[in-house]
C-alpha cells in the first residue's frame, strides 16, 4: 500500500531518446517564453498614438507680439517673442511633470515649488533640469509649427 | 447497500439525504476523526491544516492582520466585480459615471466607499502583517521566500491602489497618474520607455487610462491571486506559522498515527483512505523540517475543526463590519473632474503614498527610485542577511534586539515622512502648521 519508490528499468536506448526530447522540450519552452515576451513587449508598445499630434501649427507670427510671452496650456508651450524672434519654451515642469505657469519672474510650477527664469532655467525648487525649447518653423502657409519631438538649445530663436 | 430491490419512492424518499452526502463528504464531525476527515475531504478546508499549534491561534501573536489583508481583498473583487457593471474606463464618461454611482445606482455609493476604504485598509494591514512577521522573527528559515513573496505582495497591493485610484479620472487621478509616470520615467535606461509603455501616447489621456483599468482589473489581481496562492501553501508547507525554538523541535520520520477506532456508517462509503475506520496509516513520503509534529500533538495543537475555522470566520466578520461601518459614515473622496491646466495645489496622493511624495519634493529620482529601490532590495534580503536562529515566533525577543530596533527605525521615518507629507505641507508643498 506504502508508495515504495520503486525505480522503474529502463534500457539504454530509451535514455538517449528521452533526454534529447527532454532537451528539446526545454529549450522550445524556453524560447517559446522569450519569443513570446518579446511579442508582448512589441504588442504593448504603441505604435501609433491617439492623442495630441507633438507637430502643431499655432498660428501666424502677427498674433504674438513683440515681447508677449503666451502660454498655450492645451499644447503645453509658451510661445515667446522678443523683437521679430520667436520660441516655444515647454511648459512641462522638469520634475515630474506638473504644468508650470508665466509668472513675472519666468515661470512657477504649483505641484512641488520648483521655479525657472525667464529661459527655463532652474532658478530654485526641485526641478532637475531647464524646461525644454522646441524646434519653431515657418510653415509655407506663413504659420508658425511647434515640433515637441525636437528639442534644441536654450536660447535658439526663429527669426519671422 | 439494501437487499431490497430499488424503488421509485424509496429514492424520493432519500433523495434529500442523498444529495447532502454526495456534497458533503462527511457529515458535521463528532470525533477526532471526524474533525480530521473534514478537514482533509473538503476543498475549501483541506487547505487548512488538520490540526494547528494554539499559538498560531493566539490572537495577541498574530492580530490576525494576514487574515484581514486576504479578507479585504477578497471584498475588494467582490465590489470591484460590481463596479465594472457600471464603470466605463473613458476620460469623457469616467467621471460621470462616479457621478451615476451616487446619484442613480441602487447601492452605489456604499459599494464604492467600500471598495475604496478596503483597499486603504488593505494596503496598511498588509504593512502592519509585515511588521508582525518582522518582529516575531517568523521570516527565518524555512520560510525565508516566503518573507519574499510578502514582500512582492505588498508592492502589488500599493500598484492596484495606485491603479485604483486614477479610474475615477477625477483632478486626482490625472495629476497622480502625471507625477506618478514622470517618477517611473526617472527610472535609469529604462525609465523612458517604462514611461511610454504606461502611458500609451506621449501625454496622459485615453490610452493611459485604459491601460490602467486593465491592469487594476485583470493583470494586478490575477498575479496577486497567484502569489496570495503560493503564499499560503508556503505557510503549509513550512509547518505552519512561525513557533518558538522549544515546541518547533523537528520530529523524524518514519511516523505512524493511530487514530481510534469509532463507529462511523457514513464515511465508510467514502472513498478516501484516510476514512476508513480501523485502519492504521502512515504518512507516506519524506518531509524535511519540523513539519511533522506527530507526538506533541495533545499538548499545543488543536484540531482545526473547529477552532481555526471559527477564528477565521469570525475575523471574516469583523473584517466586513468595520469596513461597512467606516463606508456608512464616510463617502471615499472625489475631486473635481480633471482639469488638465491647473494641477490642484497642493496635489495630495492618498495617505500611504504622501511619504513617497514628501521624499519627491526633495529629489525626484532620489526619493522617487534611488532610496525606494534600495528600501524594496533591503527587504527582499533581510531574510539573507539576518541568519540568526534565534527569537523566532515571539515578539520583541530579546536576541533579535538589533534586527528589530532597525527595522522599527524604518518604520518610523517612512511613518514620519506620512506624517509630514499629510499634515505638515500646503501650497506649492510648502512647510504649513496644521495647529
Amino acid at each position: 500500500m506504502a508508495v515504495a519508490a520503486t525505480e522503474t528499468k529502463s534500457t539504454e536506448p530509451e535514455i538517449g531518446r528521452r533526454r534529447f526530447l527532454g532537451w528539446l522540450s526545454g529549450v522550445g519552452i524556453a524560447g517559446s517564453a522569450v519569443l513570446g515576451s518579446l511579442a508582448t513587449f512589441f504588442f504593448i508598445r504603441p505604435r501609433t498614438t491617439y492623442g495630441q499630434p507633438n507637430r502643431f501649427k499655432i498660428g501666424r507670427p502677427e498674433e504674438f507680439p513683440p515681447g508677449s510671452r503666451i502660454a498655450i496650456d492645451p499644447k503645453r508651450v509658451c510661445i515667446v517673442r522678443e523683437g521679430n524672434k520667436v520660441a516655444a519654451i515647454s511648459t512641462t515642469c522638469t520634475h515630474l511633470g506638473c504644468i508650470v505657469s508665466p509668472s513675472a519672474t519666468g515661470f512657477q510650477c504649483p505641484c512641488h515649488g520648483s521655479r525657472f527664469d525667464v529661459d527655463g532655467n532652474v532658478t530654485g525648487g526641485p526641478a532637475p533640469k531647464a524646461l525644454a525649447w522646441y524646434a519653431v518653423s515657418l510653415t509655407p502657409s506663413g504659420e508658425l509649427e511647434v515640433d515637441k519631438d525636437s528639442e534644441i538649445q536654450t536660447g535658439t530663436y526663429l527669426s519671422v | 447497500m439494501s437487499k431490497e430491490p430499488n424503488s421509485i419512492g424509496k429514492s424520493v424518499m432519500e433523495l434529500p439525504a442523498n444529495i447532502v452526502r454526495s456534497v458533503f463528504r462527511n457529515p458535521l464531525p463528532s470525533s477526532d476523526r471526524g474533525r480530521a476527515a473534514t478537514s482533509f475531504t473538503n476543498f475549501f478546508l483541506h487547505i487548512q491544516p488538520v490540526r494547528v499549534s494554539r499559538q498560531a491561534l493566539r490572537p495577541s501573536y498574530t492580530m490576525g492582520l494576514g487574515l484581514i489583508s486576504f479578507f479585504l481583498f477578497v471584498i475588494l473583487t467582490a465590489t470591484g466585480v460590481l463596479l465594472m457593471f457600471y464603470y466605463v474606463p473613458s476620460t469623457t464618461q469616467a467621471y460621470e459615471r462616479m457621478l451615476d454611482l451616487r446619484s442613480s445606482v441602487a447601492f452605489g455609493v456604499i459599494l464604492r466607499n467600500m471598495h475604496r476604504w478596503a483597499a486603504h485598509g488593505m494596503v496598511a494591514c498588509v504593512f502592519l502583517h509585515m511588521c508582525r512577521v518582522f518582529f516575531t522573527g517568523s521570516y527565518k528559515p524555512p520560510r525565508e521566500f516566503n518573507w519574499v513573496i510578502g514582500v512582492c505582495l505588498f508592492g502589488l497591493t500599493l500598484l492596484s491602489s495606485f491603479t485604483g485610484y486614477l479610474l475615477p479620472w477625477d483632478q486626482l487621478a490625472f495629476w497622480a497618474i502625471t507625477v506618478g509616470t514622470s517618477i517611473a520615467g526617472y527610472a535609469p535606461f529604462v525609465g523612458k520607455a517604462i514611461k511610454f509603455i504606461l502611458l500609451g501616447d506621449a501625454t496622459v489621456g485615453q490610452e493611459a487610462l485604459l491601460r490602467f483599468y486593465v491592469l487594476h482589473v485583470v493583470v494586478l489581481p490575477l498575479i496577486l491571486t497567484i502569489f496570495v496562492a503560493v503564499h499560503f501553501w508556503r505557510i503549509r508547507k513550512d509547518g505552519g506559522l512561525a513557533k518558538p525554538e522549544a515546541e518547533a523541535a523537528p520530529k523524524r520520520i518514519p511516523v505512524e498515527v493511530e487514530i481510534q477506532e469509532e463507529p462511523a456508517p457514513v464515511m465508510a462509503t467514502a472513498s478516501a483512505a484516510i476514512v476508513a475506520p480501523a485502519r492504521r496509516f502512515t504518512i507516506q513520503g519524506l518531509v524535511r523540517g519540523p513539519l511533522v509534529k506527530v507526538g506533541k500533538l495533545e499538548e499545543d495543537t488543536v484540531f482545526s475543526w473547529p477552532n481555526l475555522l471559527v477564528a477565521e470566520l469570525f475575523v471574516l466578520l469583523l473584517t466586513i463590519a468595520g469596513v461597512m461601518l467606516v463606508s456608512f459614515f464616510f463617502n471615499a473622496p472625489l475631486e473635481q473632474p480633471v482639469n488638465v491646466m491647473h494641477p490642484p495645489n497642493p496635489a495630495k496622493a492618498p495617505w500611504y503614498f504622501l511619504g513617497l511624495q514628501e521624499q519627491v519634493s526633495y529629489s525626484a529620482f532620489w526619493g522617487g527610485i534611488g532610496v525606494p529601490g534600495i528600501e524594496v532590495l533591503l527587504l527582499l534580503l533581510i531574510p539573507y542577511i539576518d541568519r540568526g536562529r534565534e527569537g523566532v515566533g515571539r515578539w520583541f525577543a530579546r536576541q533579535r534586539i538589533l534586527a528589530n530596533s532597525v527595522f522599527l527605525l524604518f518604520v518610523l521615518v517612512n511613518i514620519y515622512l506620512i506624517v509630514i507629507g499629510t499634515f505638515f505641507r500646503g501650497a506649492n508643498w510648502q512647510f504649513v502648521s496644521p495647529f
